[in-house]
């Protein structure tokens, strides 16, 4: 990847750092501190979810943490030295885990929506 | 960018060098982390009685010194992570180890400050 596209990604991986700051200490405020006794028991989850804000907002925190995850795991292998072909191979494996995350995450939460 | 043998420079005296490993380390803690939560919130899956016993385990004492682990991490990764978005626009370049020592120490009190208000 020539430079500007490494800024970009850089660039990408700040914003998304920034939000998941906010993103983050929403869900753990939310899960920790306001939650009776540290955690949500099912039905207190179930009712949690099924306001569509917190849906929304929860839907979007994993989509950034799991983008801001996987790029630093690809800063971290990129630092390495990867020849075009492996570092081609290693975006593609990236973008499959990435959306297999997003997809389950987004599955688990519908059903227990829906149940 | 720092080749792969800096990796391995261990030196406590420069807090530049300690703040990028540091971050690192923390990340991939933090991903490890995010995929384990990912896995046991398919215990969600197996319905009520299933899942409010696994919270109920989720109580003990172990776990909630996990917590302080994973709570220090979060707060280390995103403090020093403002510090080096701080430094990669050249904000700031001089006061780098000040910032991280600050951002180490900011981690520990919120840590402290978190796990009390949590208990």
């Amino acid at each position: 990847m020539n430079k500007n596209g490494s800024r970009m990604l850089w660039l990408l991986q700040v914003v998304l750092g920034i939000l998941l700051i906010l993103l983050l200490g929403v869900h753990w405020i939310a899960q920790h501190y306001l939650a009776a006794e540290g955690l949500r028991n099912y039905a207190e989850v179930a009712a949690y979810l099924k306001q569509p804000i917190i849906l929304a907002l929860e839907i979007t925190f994993l989509v950034v943490i799991t983008a801001h995850a996987l790029l630093g795991v690809r800063a971290i292998l990129a630092d390495l030295g990867l020849q075009a072909p492996l570092q081609r191979a290693l975006d593609a494996t990236l973008w499959l885990i990435g959306l297999f995350t997003v997809l389950y995450g987004i599955q688990l939460v519908w059903q227990i929506v829906h149940q | 960018m720092k080749g792969r043998s800096q990796w391995f420079e261990f030196r406590l005296d420069s807090g530049g060098m300690l703040g990028f490993m540091l971050h690192r380390l923390t990340g991939i803690g933090l991903v490890v982390y995010l995929y384990l939560h990912l896995a046991l919130l398919n215990q969600l899956r197996q319905g009520p009685a299933a899942w409010d016993a696994f919270v109920q385990t989720m109580r003990s004492p172990w776990v909630l010194l996990a917590d302080s682990v994973l709570l220090f991490g979060i707060l280390m990764h995103g403090l020093n992570g403002l510090r080096l978005t701080l430094l990669g626009f050249g904000k700031f370049l001089r006061w780098q180890q000040e910032l991280f020592w600050s951002s180490f120490i900011l981690a520990v009190v919120l840590t402290a400050w978190g796990m009390l208000a949590m208990h």
